[in-house]
């Protein structure tokens, strides 16, 4: 099927070739200098890595070292200005005198302040100021990462910015998470954060999910964390107007590390340490669900069932040490004209069970140059190769919990057991499957800057995201389940192509007044390759191929492309440099769209007010405060062909060509569009040792898509896109941070994120969504998006009989508070500690494993309740103490359990990570300019009372949206010790 | 500033680029979905009444497995949420958007099929062989809905009776009939016969069913299509008994045979201690029924021997009971039974009743039977579903979709 050329996405590429052909650099010769000099932190006089020294306007510029030095070189001879900034710290400015042929000396201090509103960010139309800024925008630099252990990028965002929830999904090394900004704004089309890696925007979802697995892999986690140099987080419509359609659910950038100008400096880390789990399950179960346990005591179920495993390991635990091992070797520099960043990585990770792990290797070349005096250009490429090894989970019937936790109701019952009494099961036969889902990650791109002068600002990216996934389940001929074997594949390619364009014009007027005009389009290319084979009864054994098998089935083949494109306009007065108003409109076009739909308008307004620049501000007590507000709207596109109506090809009669009604499609069909409106402001006091960050917002989808389920009587089974509903999100974000002590010796400063998410549907056209009815997960008028609803025991409390009602809410499916504390102690300017917390609350979790396993007498909390409810049907009194919940949950009467009486709020505190790091002398490592020894931990305690394994963990296969706890291997801890050395 | 000459090469090089760019292809793809309209076409024909076929097979399959238990054909001994309640005799709407949605898709896509194959076909429709067979897709969906389901919905339109359905079914197998003899096609018209014979029994019209039926020899079968050919085409009963035994022999009157009555074959599986294998549940006795060992195992839609038992219970709702065991027993014969004996209608109704329990085993057919014998008042009256629920409720989507319906 094909589709007519969109007119927007012609539109667009013509705009761009428009701002392209506007004017080229001369390049003048004239004398230079050298400048050079240390930057530091006042008062510690800590020298400061990373920061940004550069002559504005001009293409020279610099990043400190290991030792805060940095050195301009082929700096025009005369009066330059130079400019220090880095994120967290206050922008300081001077003026040098450089002599054609000689070296200046400019040393800097930067003050730490929470809140720097000089410190550029980048949005759709290029850089800013944050004080230009009339939303939220959160940024995680460097600095912040560098000592946290952080296993990928998907961890740096966990608790390190307001409005970002990051949930694990599974304890599984290398498996992709859900990352949620501001909550879920959409029924259908995915909530996913749309993802920019240096001006590219890449895939912003999963691969396919491994079917032994039920797990996938992110592509956002290829990005290696030694890479990054921060991470800007935009979090709704009124802040991502201009990034276009698929922007309402936020826009993440991450920026790597560039070059500097001298000579190369060379970074290399080596990590090593170990994956360990601690006690799985209830705490009333000693032998943690037979996972930790699977030989000696207490394998017997609560009804007496004996249980053995002669395959269990000699250690008598499933669990083990996995190792991890990582190394990172990296070296920038350059001169003022060409600099670079190179680095190179690899890990190995393994699990802590047999045969789980994730392998990967990537190198990264960033590269910038300014062929002209006006024009910088950026060439940024990075390749990531990663082989992760899955573990059989979830809600499949060869899973490791589903079968190690039923002890002898495992579905690998075997032979070789000693005592001929008891049920003999061979779970080490659940190993031999192996599943692995190996992807290649390929970005580049490039970027010019092109700036005839100081008004006249042009950025033109272009970039190419290149995914695959090789995705197989091997179960081997002989394997127990399935003697004659079977194999399933994926392969999966996943590419998106950016042109982005933007231009801005500044014009003053008078002393005070100032405009800045902006235009520019963008247009994205997305293509898919998807194609699944499941391969069943291997001719013989060895190590299979799909032609091995005599039966091959192709059960997926989507060869898709997509193409969105859209262009806009912003129009900004500034007033005095401290009253900022901004109005943009985008328009998108995208072949999604039904007929009746052309290109869709966007609209932005956004004010920004800078008190604290006024003479009468108290500024000896908060010296910046920030007033903002924006109001926007962003939207979704529905699904690539959502709009048409199709038939599907199957086969039927043994093989012959078949037709089936696929979708019944809508012509009217257009994007969702979320409207949001967000106020707040920025604080800085006392000398910057206090920083707040608050921010109010509303989100109104409205348009909002929904699958609208058509009688079936009528034939076609799928539903419908139609735009029927209404969402709505408000909350706040709130971002405390304190400088406690500020000594030659002692530094220590805290942070505290703060968010709430508070989602409600407002209008769903009368249809109640069924996002999974096993997890009595639905999206209904009036309550959170999603909510879990279902039978309610009404006297949970009571010592009685359960009360019942059907279709009764039962909470939120996602967490609604979320808290994240964090430290930081710097002892003798080289023994820092870190520690970052998070609590998630309001959320709730299916727990399915309880439900299953509660029925089989193998839920340790229902043991004495079940013991007492059988007691109580010749004395009635043994259900004494015994409560309406308890009975409930724990009944084995078919007539009475249900999945409902096990959805459990699922608050939460994890102990994110703690780091010690020591700064060693330089002169302890031959050649090296500093080392930090690091030792760390990850994820090292939750508290909770969900009684399952995790109240992260979700089975990804079952449902994109709804989450469900089904035998999901639960996250594990870390404990790592890293080396840093710099040369 | 620009200047002119500049300018002039840099707009020319503009249009060249812009040229250039609109000339590269813009236009975007996913292939592998037909637009509807592209069906209409006299190659696509064939294609789309193997489709009503396989979408007949695929609800066959799922209301075999589901009728399965809220009959007194197997037990549940797994884990599926739904298979628990049925087995209970409760079916709540909700567990029933799946089959609910087969069964009215098979109907559907063979009803509306037959309009676009006389559209497309013109006067050649009378001619062709897919014309017979849509109208029997379209005659069996409606027997398979008629003969389980609570009411009839046609097209999203309101409630009607179930028997709504049987009387469809019995135009199409008319129509197919029709057909069928036309064009010489015995095959097919035994197809028609038989069909028409089951629908004109549900309908009451016992002397109608009795005659078709007599016209239909015992050795002929016509059934729905299962393969290992893709997952799609495979019989999920078959799969769900022989790999993941949700369900089970044990604890029905069918256990009882000792594995001797080839009409319902069953054995047990043994653990490597000896002990019978347990369902997927991990308590309940597994005996795995073999009637369909693999996944590409036939369902029949009807069979000759069924036929014989149609005019057996014709002979007993007239009082014939030596005629209504001859014909019994020329069935039993057929599978190399004994013969069965019965002389009075106390004796000969359960008799009849259990005949077609076992000739029909596993085929959909059961649920329908019992909800017609426990509406009876006479000696056929079966109690069975006493206390249970005697049919598949309107789904919940329908409800909730279906604007006659409230929804």
């Amino acid at each position: 099927m094909r589709f007519p050329r969109s007119p927007a996405a012609r539109a667009t590429v013509a705009a761009l070739l428009c701002l392209l052909a506007a004017g080229s650099p001369a390049a003048a010769q004239q004398a230079t200098g050298r400048v050079q000099g240390v930057v530091r932190v006042p008062g510690t006089q800590r020298p400061l890595a990373g920061a940004q020294v550069f002559v504005p306007g001009t293409g020279i510029g610099a990043l400190t070292d290991g030792a805060g030095r940095y050195a301009l070189d082929r700096v025009p001879a005369g009066s330059v200005t130079l400019r220090v900034q880095m994120l967290g710290y206050a922008q300081a400015e001077r003026t040098v005198q450089v002599a054609a042929g000689a070296t200046a000396t400019a040393d800097f201090e930067l003050e730490e302040t929470a809140v720097a509103l000089n410190e550029v960010v980048v949005t759709a139309t290029g850089e800013t100021r944050k004080r230009e800024i009339g939303n939220s925008v959160s940024a995680i630099n460097a600095q912040e990462i560098q000592r946290a252990p952080v296993r990928n990028a998907q961890d740096i965002l966990a608790g390190r910015a307001t409005g970002v929830n990051v949930l694990s999904n599974s304890g599984q090394p290398g498996a992709g998470g859900t990352i949620r900004l501001r909550g879920n704004n959409s029924v259908t089309q995915g909530n996913n954060p749309i993802i920019y890696v240096d001006g590219v925007r890449i895939y912003n979802g999963l691969t396919p999910t491994n079917v032994y697995a039920r797990q996938a892999v992110s592509p956002l986690n290829d990005i290696d964390p030694d890479d990054i140099d921060r991470i800007e987080v935009v979090k709704g419509p009124a802040a991502t107007t201009l990034y276009g359609t698929e922007a309402s659910g936020g826009v993440i950038q991450i920026f790597t590390k560039r070059g500097m100008a001298g000579a190369p400096s060379w970074t290399a880390e080596i990590s090593g340490g170990f994956n360990n789990m601690g006690h799985i399950g209830p705490k009333e179960d000693k032998t943690g669900m037979w996972l930790n346990r699977c030989r000696g005591d207490g394998l017997v179920t609560g009804t007496g069932v004996r249980f053995e495993d002669p395959t269990c390991p000699a250690s008598g635990s499933w669990l083990r040490n996995g190792p991890i091992q990582k190394y990172g070797l990296s070296v920038r520099g350059g001169t003022p004209d060409v600099t670079y960043f190179l680095s190179a990585n690899y890990g190995d990770e393994e699990g802590v069970l047999p045969t789980s792990g994730s392998k990967d290797g990537g190198f990264r070349g960033n590269f910038s140059f300014h062929p002209a005096k006006t024009v910088q250009v950026a060439l940024n490429s990075s390749y990531n190769k990663r082989n992760t090894r899955w573990i059989p989970d979830g809600n499949n019937a060869s899973g490791v919990m589903l079968n190690v936790t039923r002890g002898p109701d495992s579905n690998f019952k075997g032979s070789g057991c000693s005592d001929p009494d008891v049920v003999c099961v061979n779970n080490a036969e659940i190993f031999k499957s192996q599943s692995n889902t190996i992807t290649d990650h390929f970005i580049t791109g490039f970027t010019v800057d092109y700036l005839p002068s100081d008004r006249f600002r042009n950025k033109l990216s272009v970039g190419y995201d290149y995914n695959q996934a090789d995705i197989t389940t091997v179960l081997p001929f002989g394997f127990l389940r399935l003697p004659s074997g079977q194999m399933y594949w994926n392969g999966w390619r996943r590419t998106l192509i950016t042109v982005d364009l933007a231009s801005s014009y500044r014009l003053d007027f008078g002393r005070d007044w100032v405009s800045t005009t902006s235009a520019g389009g963008q247009l994205f290319d997305s293509r898919l390759n998807n194609t699944a084979v499941t391969a069943t009864n291997f001719s013989g054994p060895g190590k299979p191929t799909l032609i091995s098998a005599a039966l091959r089935d192709v059960t997926d083949d989507d060869r898709t492309r997509v193409i969105n494109a859209g262009f806009f306009g912003q129009e900004q007065i500034a007033w005095k440099d401290r009253l900022f108003i901004t109005a943009g409109l985008r328009v998108d076009g995208n072949s999604a769209f039904g007929e009746s739909f052309g290109l869709q308008p966007y609209p932005k307004l956004s004010a920004s007010y800078v008190l604290s620049d006024y003479d009468w501000w108290p500024k000896s007590t908060v010296e910046t405060f920030k007033l903002r507000g924006a109001v926007g709207e962003s939207g979704k596109a529905p699904g690539a062909f959502d709009a048409v109506r199709t038939w599907s090809p199957i086969a039927g009669e043994d093989g012959q060509p078949a037709f089936t009604p696929g979708q019944l499609g809508n012509p009217d069909l257009g994007p969702e569009r979320t409207r949001e409106t967000e106020v707040g402001f920025e604080a800085s006091a006392f000398g910057g040792r206090v920083g707040l960050d608050f921010t109010y917002y509303k989100q109104h989808t409205f348009d909002a898509l929904i699958a609208v389920s058509y009688p079936p009587s009528e034939g076609f089974l799928t539903n419908q896109l139609e735009n029927v509903g209404q969402l709505q999100n408000t909350g706040i974000e709130a971002r405390l941070d304190l400088q406690f002590l500020r000594r030659p010796n002692l530094e220590w400063s805290g942070h505290v994120n703060f968010s709430t998410v508070n989602s409600k549907a407002l209008d769903l056209g009368g249809q109640v969504i069924t996002l999974g009815s096993l997890a009595r997960t639905y999206v209904k008028e009036g309550y959170p998006v999603p909510g879990y609803f279902g039978k309610k025991v009404m006297n949970p409390d009571a010592i009685a009989d359960p009360i019942i009602e059907d279709d009764q809410y039962l909470g939120s499916a996602f967490p609604t508070k979320t808290i994240a504390p964090s430290t930081s102690i710097t002892l003798f300017r080289r023994l820092t500690l870190d520690a970052l917390g998070e609590w998630q609350l309001g959320g709730h979790l299916l727990n399915a494993v309880a439900y299953q396993n509660a029925n089989k007498g193998e839920w340790f909390p229902c043991v004495d309740v079940q013991k007492k409810m059988a007691a109580a049907a010749t004395d009635p009194s043994a259900l004494n103490g015994v409560t309406a919940l308890q009975r409930a949950r724990c009944t084995t009467d078919g007539t009475v359990r249900d999945y409902a009486f096990w959805v459990e709020p699922t608050d939460f505190f994890k102990m994110r990570s703690i780091s010690l790091s020591y700064d060693l002398p330089a002169n302890l490592i031959p050649g090296a300019r500093s080392a930090t020894l690091t030792i760390a931990g990850r994820n090292l305690f939750k508290i909770t009372d969900y009684t399952g394994t995790d109240p992260e963990v979700t089975d990804v296969r079952d449902y994109s949206f709804a989450r469900r706890d089904y035998y999901n291997f639960p996250t594990s801890r870390s404990f790592l010790a890293t080396l840093r050395v710099s040369f | 500033m620009w200047g002119t000459q500049m300018k002039a090469t840099r707009l020319a090089a503009v249009a060249a680029a812009a040229l250039a760019l609109g000339a590269c292809d813009l236009s975007v793809e996913n292939p592998g979905p037909i637009p509807d309209a592209e069906l209409n076409t006299a190659g696509a024909m064939p294609a789309l009444v193997n489709g009503m076929s396989a979408d007949l097979s695929v609800a066959v399959d799922l209301m075999a497995r589901y009728g399965s238990v809220l009959a007194d054909e197997l037990a549940h001994s797994g884990n599926y949420a739904a298979e628990g309640y049925f087995y209970r005799g409760v079916i709540p709407p909700e567990n029933v958007n799946d089959v609910w949605g087969d069964m009215q898709r098979a109907r559907w896509v063979a009803e509306h099929g037959i309009d676009r194959l006389k559209e497309v076909l013109g006067s050649g429709f009378e001619s062709s062989p897919l014309a017979i067979r849509a109208n029997l897709y379209a005659g069996y969906a409606n027997r398979l809905l008629g003969e389980n389901v609570c009411d009839a919905v046609i097209d999203g339109g309101p409630k009607q009776p179930y028997t709504e359905h049987f009387t469809r079914a019995e135009a199409y197998f008319t129509e197919a009939l029709r057909l069928a003899q036309a064009q010489g096609n015995t095959a097919l018209a035994n197809a028609a016969l038989a069909g028409r014979a089951q629908v004109r029994a549900d309908l009451g019209n016992w002397d109608g069913a009795a005659q078709d039926a007599a016209l239909v020899p015992t050795s002929y079968h016509f059934d729905a299509i299962f393969s290992t050919n893709t997952e799609r085409e495979n019989n999920t009963l078959a799969y769900e008994t022989q790999t993941r035994r949700e369900y089970t022999v044990y604890n029905t009157q069918w256990a009882q045979n000792s594995n001797k009555d080839p009409r319902v074959p069953w054995d047990t599986v043994k653990t490597s201690a000896g002990k019978i294998q347990t369902g997927q549940d991990g308590k309940t006795p597994f005996f795995r029924q073999m009637k369909y060992k693999g996944l590409d195992a036939e369902i029949p839609l009807a069979k000759g021997t069924e036929m014989l038992l149609i005019r057996a219970e014709a002979a007993l709702r007239k009082g014939d009971v030596p005629g209504a065991v001859e014909l019994i027993n020329q069935e039993r014969t057929a599978y190399g039974l004994a013969p069965a004996s019965a002389a009075t209608l106390e004796e000969a109704w359960p008799l009849l009743q259990k005949e077609r329990g076992a000739v029909t085993w596993l085929e959909a057919r059961r649920f329908g039977d019992l909800r017609r014998w426990f509406a009876a008042s006479g000696p056929e009256k079966n109690n069975f579903l006493q206390g249970r629920a005697t049919c598949v409720p309107i789904s919940d989507e329908e409800m909730h979709s279906n604007p006659n319906l409230g929804g």
